[in-house]
């Protein structure tokens, strides 16, 4: 699956009218994985722990030495909202935004766009993929995938 | 009375404001000349017994069209007086009279006007639209850059998730914190000055546009045009003064992450500023007599009430349905000029200062709560926040 497109996914609107971030020495890194669909956090080299976001300082031991780690596993919702507001001419709405957070990356929370599913489906606790799609300014945004809900198997259904 | 807290040294000795509206088709310039002389003049002082000068935002911090307004050298110019003590950024601590409290209190100054001007009416009527929060900037700076990027375009948007939270770990509902917006709104309409003052319902509020779930558009505060300026005197200059308050204590703290997606949890800044708050005084909060609590939007409010202690954590619900309690002659008579949600977004703490001192003085006309001699006054949340607790000169 190419993790930085936006595509046809359902409730899926439009990102890239809006607000580019101004990228720093601490977060080019950042964007500059986003743009190849990996979200990169920071690990600190002296006792492991991560950091989001970057600010070339552990938040658990203040060591000066982070090197990159990449989240892969699935995140879970902490919180949402769901935009209705055309805060700018041509922004697309509604959308919905997740805080997300990572059971094995207990540091660390991103605020990402929320596609996959209609976004007034969006919920506390749903379980999401990592993602990303088009934003403003050509960059690539953080944009969770919902994780479908899979139903109990049902041994006696054919097919 | 210890006079060992330097804001015992000082007192709150005048406010003033501009004419409030929508849109006020006067400059930034003007309004703010406007409520500075008012203030001086409900000192019971001239112009000339000013000393110290203090403007929120300084630097020309400007997120939005309309935030920022004037200049301080040119304000300093205009009334033609000589500092002693000035600063650009009175929001120090997130109180507007914290910075002015602690030179009067060290003698660096006597009288110290602070004031805050907004023209974000006028502004959002000409961009169509309220716009988005960093829009005067090309990119999104600092911790905005993992906000406005991904769309949450506005301070809505930024707290809206919390506000999801908070439903969903306490089990309140809107119905029951619509109560907040509609008794303000009650307020509201005995305040001549306030810019909503036709009578709203729960049904009004349930029914009303949704902005950023679950924010709809009574929750938000109203941009609008106007000023308002606070003087503040060393204690000891009392006899000069027409009717001034007392502050019996103030606290601020930031110890959040400063990043609106990085909150540990709701009202956690609220609480640290509170604990400090009730430290340096005797009083508790059932001596409270009346709240002016920062309402950005309603969810903010609800958080200081937990906060301070007016209620147990996640029980704000429950203490506003129904809107006795915080009505005008309730148990907490809660911003009673209707809050930024029905009064005007004055922002940053100002209207809410200016409010309780009116209360204090026995001055706020057909909305004066009976025997109001302690009043609360918080200011932002999330993660930096600011209280005081200002009582009557003759208590």
């Amino acid at each position: 699956m190419d993790r930085t497109r936006g595509g046809t996914l359902e409730g899926h609107v439009d990102a890239t009218v809006g607000i580019p971030p101004a990228v720093t020495d601490e977060t080019a890194a950042f964007w500059q994985a986003a743009a190849e669909g990996r979200l990169l956090v920071e690990r600190c080299s002296l006792c492991s722990a991560e950091s989001f976001p970057p600010r070339g300082m552990c938040r658990s031991c203040r060591g000066r030495s982070m090197t990159a780690a990449e989240i892969i596993g699935r995140g879970v919702v902490y919180s949402y909202t769901v935009n209705h507001q055309r805060w700018l001419p041509g922004l697309d709405v509604p959308y919905a935004i997740v805080l997300v957070e990572f059971p094995d990356h207990p540091n660390v929370r991103v605020a990402g766009r929320l596609r996959g599913c209609p976004p007034e489906e969006a919920a506390i606790g749903m379980a999401v993929e990592v993602g990303f799609e088009p934003g403003p300014g050509g960059y690539a945004i953080p944009s969770f995938v919902a994780v479908p809900v899979v139903a109990p198997p049902d041994r006696g259904a054919a097919g | 009375m210890s006079t060992e807290r330097p804001e015992r040294r000082a007192v709150i000795s005048g406010i003033g404001q501009s004419a409030i509206g929508r849109r006020i088709d006067r400059s930034g310039f003007q309004l703010t000349l406007d409520a500075v002389l008012a203030a001086i003049t409900d000192a019971g002082l001239t112009v000339d017994d000013v000393d110290g000068l203090a403007m929120f935002p300084g630097g020309g911090k400007a997120d939005l069209p309309g935030y920022a307004n004037g200049n301080l050298y040119e304000v300093q110019d205009a009334l033609r007086i000589t500092t002693t003590w000035r600063q650009g950024q009175v929001e120090g601590m997130s109180l507007p009279f914290y910075g002015a409290v602690l030179a009067v209190a060290t003698g660096q100054a006597r009288h110290i006007v602070t004031w805050r001007t907004v023209k974000e009416g006028s502004a959002a009527r000409a961009a169509g639209g309220r716009p988005a929060y960093g829009s005067t900037h090309p990119a999104a700076e600092g911790p905005l850059a993992w906000l406005l990027p991904v769309g949450m375009l506005s301070p809505v948007c930024q707290v809206a998730p919390y506000h999801t939270r908070y439903l969903h770990e306490y089990g309140v509902t809107r119905d029951q914190l619509a109560w907040l917006p509609v008794t303000q709104r009650a307020h509201a309409a005995r305040n001549p000055d306030a810019v909503y003052r036709t009578p709203l319902t729960v049904d009004d509020y349930l029914a009303s546009r949704m902005i950023s779930w679950p924010i709809c558009l009574y929750d938000c505060d109203v941009p609008v045009d106007g000023a308002t300026a606070i003087v503040v005197s060393a204690a000891d200059t009392a006899r000069d003064l027409r009717a001034p308050v007392r502050i019996e204590a103030m606290a601020g703290v930031v110890d959040g992450r400063p990043s609106w997606e990085q909150w540990e949890d709701m009202g956690r800044v609220g609480y640290a500023t509170a604990e400090a708050l009730w430290a340096r005084t005797d009083l508790r909060p059932a001596d409270v007599d009346l709240a002016q609590l920062y309402d950005g939007f309603t969810i903010e409010a609800v958080w200081w009430l937990e906060a301070m202690g007016f209620c147990g954590t996640g029980e704000a619900g429950a203490f506003v349905e129904g809107g006795e309690r915080i009505a005008l002659d309730g148990e907490l008579p809660v911003n009673t000029w209707g809050g930024q949600l029905s009064g005007g977004r004055l922002h940053a703490g100002f209207g809410h200062t200016a409010e309780a001192v009116r209360q204090l003085r026995g001055e706020a006309g057909d909305r004066q709560v009976s025997e109001a001699e302690v009043a609360a006054v918080t200011n932002v949340g999330g993660f930096e926040a600011g209280a005081a607790l200002l009582t009557q000169w003759s208590r």
